[in-house]
């Protein structure tokens, strides 16, 4: 039997993601893809032709995940992606540690804040268990998940 | 409401935000100038190319590209306008201002480029304690006026001209060293100017 999450931690937990991926992403978009590309490219993961085209798109990716979660639009998808989003950068940490690759940053906000590779990893973690709430918690109050379908009801969607 | 105007209207509700986050994003990139003196700058004033690269005479990755930039330079020999911007990183390099100092007052002597060539040869040698020592056996290696070199370190419009070099990298968005601007678009490092650069100067010498 799985333990119930209340609405309001929910609530609290997609959006804490929600402004955490929103302002990583924008923090990256406002730069230079180039910049960001050479970050990427540290962490020696992905074919170099491929680096600069996640480099412009993975902002963009964070950002729309992280309105969806902040709105509740599509919660349970959106919180699963943000949470596979997270698994992959812990995995992405994980073998440049075992690679012993030194980042110059993570790369997690772009300019914005340097995070060392421990502060990372525990930071990623910390929100990939957020996401379980949010994905747990769904359907949410204050969501537009619950507007489309009539309501929020607590346990379920409300049927017109 | 049926469920599916509300479906609609809260998608474009998210895509909404989704654009001003992209419009609040792009609203701090400035231009900035790609101008130095003279003496700063290589090639025809009129190429139909223009590379302005922001470096740091300290910084481990322009040294780096420097063998790529010189290749590339002597390939498109007359070709390509190339231009130096200072863009010491002080947080984390010391004596860079010290470095483009000396470079500075080589370059209103003429011997810019010789005086460039040597900080870049040697950087892992004056990026120490004995950095002072060092510039001035340089300078004396390219027969510079010592006296004249000497008060021009003292002159506050060669800081001046480095910090405006710094707010053009700034207004450009540069994050790190070096970074190259061909023809305005944007190269980071040794492996993008090696790998994107050289096809991209091509790209615009046919145009």
């Amino acid at each position: 039997m799985s333990a119930k999450i209340h609405p309001s931690v929910g609530l609290a937990a997609r959006v804490i993601v929600g402004a955490v991926l929103v302002y990583a992403g924008a923090a990256k978009a406002a730069g230079p893809a180039e910049e960001f590309a050479i970050v990427i490219g540290s962490y020696d993961l992905l074919p170099r032709d491929m680096v600069l085209t996640a480099a412009t798109f993975l902002p963009w990716v964070e950002i729309l995940i992280g309105w969806a979660l902040i709105f509740g639009l599509k919660l349970r998808a959106a919180a699963i992606s943000a949470g596979a989003m997270f698994a992959a950068f812990l995995l992405a940490l994980a073998s440049v540690q075992l690679k012993g690759i030194q980042l110059p940053n993570c790369g997690c906000f772009g300019d914005a804040i340097h995070f060392t590779p421990l502060q990372a990893f525990l930071f990623d973690a910390c929100m990939s268990a957020l996401c379980w709430l949010s994905w747990k918690s769904a359907p949410s109050p204050l969501s537009l998940d619950s507007w489309v379908e009539g309501g929020y009801t607590g346990t379920t969607h409300g049927k017109r | 409401m049926d469920r599916l105007p509300r479906l609609a209207l809260s998608v474009l509700i998210v895509l909404a935000a989704c654009a001003g986050s992209f419009l609040f994003a792009r609203g701090h990139v400035k231009p900035f100038s790609s101008n130095a003196p003279d003496y700063r700058e290589l090639g025809p004033a009129d190429a139909r190319v223009t590379i302005v690269e922001f470096s740091d005479f300290e910084c481990p990755a322009c040294r780096v590209a420097e063998p790529p930039m010189r290749a590339l330079l002597k390939l498109y020999d007359g070709r390509v306008r190339f231009v130096f911007k200072h863009f010491p990183l002080e947080r984390m390099h010391r004596w860079a201002r010290g470095g483009a100092i000396a470079a500075e007052c080589a370059g209103r002597q003429g011997k810019f480029w010789e005086y460039h060539h040597e900080l870049y040869d040697h950087q892992h040698e004056w990026s120490s304690e004995k950095s002072e020592e060092l510039w001035l056996s340089y300078a004396k290696k390219i027969k510079l006026n010592e006296a004249e070199w000497q008060s021009c370190r003292l002159d506050p419009q060669v800081n001046a001209a480095i910090d405006a070099d710094v707010r053009d990298g700034e207004n450009a968005w540069v994050g790190s060293t070096p970074t190259f601007f061909i023809n305005g678009k944007r190269f980071v490092g040794a492996l993008q100017l090696s790998e994107r650069g050289t096809p991209w100067v091509e790209k615009e010498l046919k145009k």
